[in-house]
């Protein structure tokens, strides 16, 4: 019984403590949401970084919006090997439209998926948002399923801080954003907090 | 190395697969099967084994076929005879590839990779490939079965990769090589998702002298 009591406290101080108990909701500022909200531009460009348990891989990544509403999001490797090609939708449909073995496994293909769509900003594209506030900062919430995805601005709404997807109690993954906004940013790092996975991207521009 | 460095190493393997194929020699429109293939092998290996080194530029085109997307890069290429080879990329991105013997360097910018070409399967299989380029015997190889066409002016050699392993990359790779000094101008890699990657060689320098530091891991 003792030792139950210590194990609860420990998780009550430490491993359980939420990362979102500090959001309170409060009243939509749909000027700000709309302005800040990130929706990356029609067709992009990226070198890619990955670091994934200490392995590296690099490449390039290409996200284009379709003619149908969808986002189709194509990894290759610098010598032009397609290593996967994705197909994204606004209502939240995935299709796998080519993937190496390697890569052709459930779980990779999962954290692929809602990866590229926070980067793409597809979930809050068409959703019902929610606004909370802590500290300096303002949330954009829209929930998905038993996750919610969300986008941070300052109180002042000056520019998009970051972007994050969690469970109730714990942050997934976070993009940061050090170079330019959306709808075109220079600069994407991605990291997970789950376990240890980045990935960088440094925006290509083409003539 | 262990399984996921082996994953890992394969992802880096498929640039090298692609780019030991250059050694040798990419496309058929307007080319008519040649008849004496006896005579194209002699012929190929024998003009092969002049080949010590090769110094060229490179424009690398990748079409996305679903996403009528291009991609465009430019770089250059080393080789120096029997197993070394530099991959430099230079526009709009840089990325860096060098084969030494048994060993791979791989540099993206932020990060270098090192992988023992010996310590995988995979690995030996390509080593091979290109040692067969390199001495006109890629005709003969089990890891594709070939078909060689001509026009007026080049060659076209038209491998499809017969390994489970190759073909998930490949589809069919065409290499167009220059009649005369049978040396590769150009490399078409068809996927079997239907993209379709072209590198056209740009300001070739045969047997031109190169110091081993480029080929430095």
């Amino acid at each position: 019984m003792r030792y139950f009591l210590y194990s609860a406290l420990a998780c009550v101080l430490f491993q359980c403590k939420s990362d979102y108990n500090a959001l309170i909701p409060a009243a939509m500022d749909g000027s700000c949401a709309s302005q800040r909200m990130p929706k990356l531009a029609t067709s992009s460009l990226y070198q890619a970084s990955i670091d994934v348990t200490g392995h590296h891989l690099s490449g390039l990544l290409v996200i284009k919006a379709m003619s149908d509403s969808t986002w189709r999001v194509v990894f290759t490797n610098e010598a032009g090997v397609t290593f996967v090609d994705l197909g994204l939708g606004l209502d939240g449909s995935f299709k796998v439209h080519h993937a190496i073995r390697q890569l052709n496994r459930k779980p990779v293909l999962t954290t692929l998926r809602k990866d590229f769509a926070l980067m793409i900003g597809l979930p809050f594209q068409r959703a019902q948002l929610s606004q909370f506030a802590t500290g300096d900062e303002v949330y954009f919430g829209a929930r998905q399923k038993n996750e919610s995805y969300y986008f941070i601005t300052g109180k002042d709404c000056a520019y998009l801080h970051r972007m994050e997807r969690g469970s109730d109690r714990k942050r997934v993954v976070s993009i940061s954003l050090p170079g330019s906004a959306y709808p075109t940013p220079s600069q994407l790092v991605l990291q997970h907090h789950t376990f240890d996975m980045q990935i960088k991207l440094n925006r290509i521009e083409r003539e | 190395m262990n399984k996921c460095s082996r994953r890992w190493g394969m992802l880096g393997l498929a640039t090298l697969a692609l780019f030991v194929t250059m050694v040798c020699g990419a496309q058929p429109k307007g080319y008519t099967l040649v008849k004496d293939l006896p005579a194209f092998r002699q012929a190929f290996t024998r003009e092969s084994a002049k080949v010590e080194t090769i110094e060229s530029g490179f424009i690398q085109d990748k079409v996305l076929s679903a996403l009528t997307e291009t991609i465009q890069s430019r770089g250059s290429f080393w080789f120096k005879r029997a197993n070394k080879v530099r991959i430099e990329y230079k526009t709009p991105f840089t990325y860096t590839l060098i084969l030494n013997g048994d060993k791979m360097l791989l540099r993206d910018g932020e990060k270098k990779s090192q992988v023992n070409v010996r310590s995988n399967k995979l690995f030996q299989q390509v080593n091979r490939i290109m040692i067969d380029c390199v001495q006109g015997t890629i005709l003969e190889s089990k890891d594709f079965t070939s078909r060689v066409f001509e026009d007026k002016d080049n060659f076209l050699l038209e491998l499809t990769p017969t390994s489970k392993s190759l073909r998930e990359f490949f589809l069919i790779i065409n290499l167009t090589i220059r009649k005369g000094d049978y040396v590769a101008t150009a490399i078409e890699m068809n996927e079997p998702g239907g993209d379709k990657t072209t590198i056209q060689f740009t300001d070739q320098k045969l047997n031109k002298i190169i110091s081993d530091a480029v080929f430095s891991l």
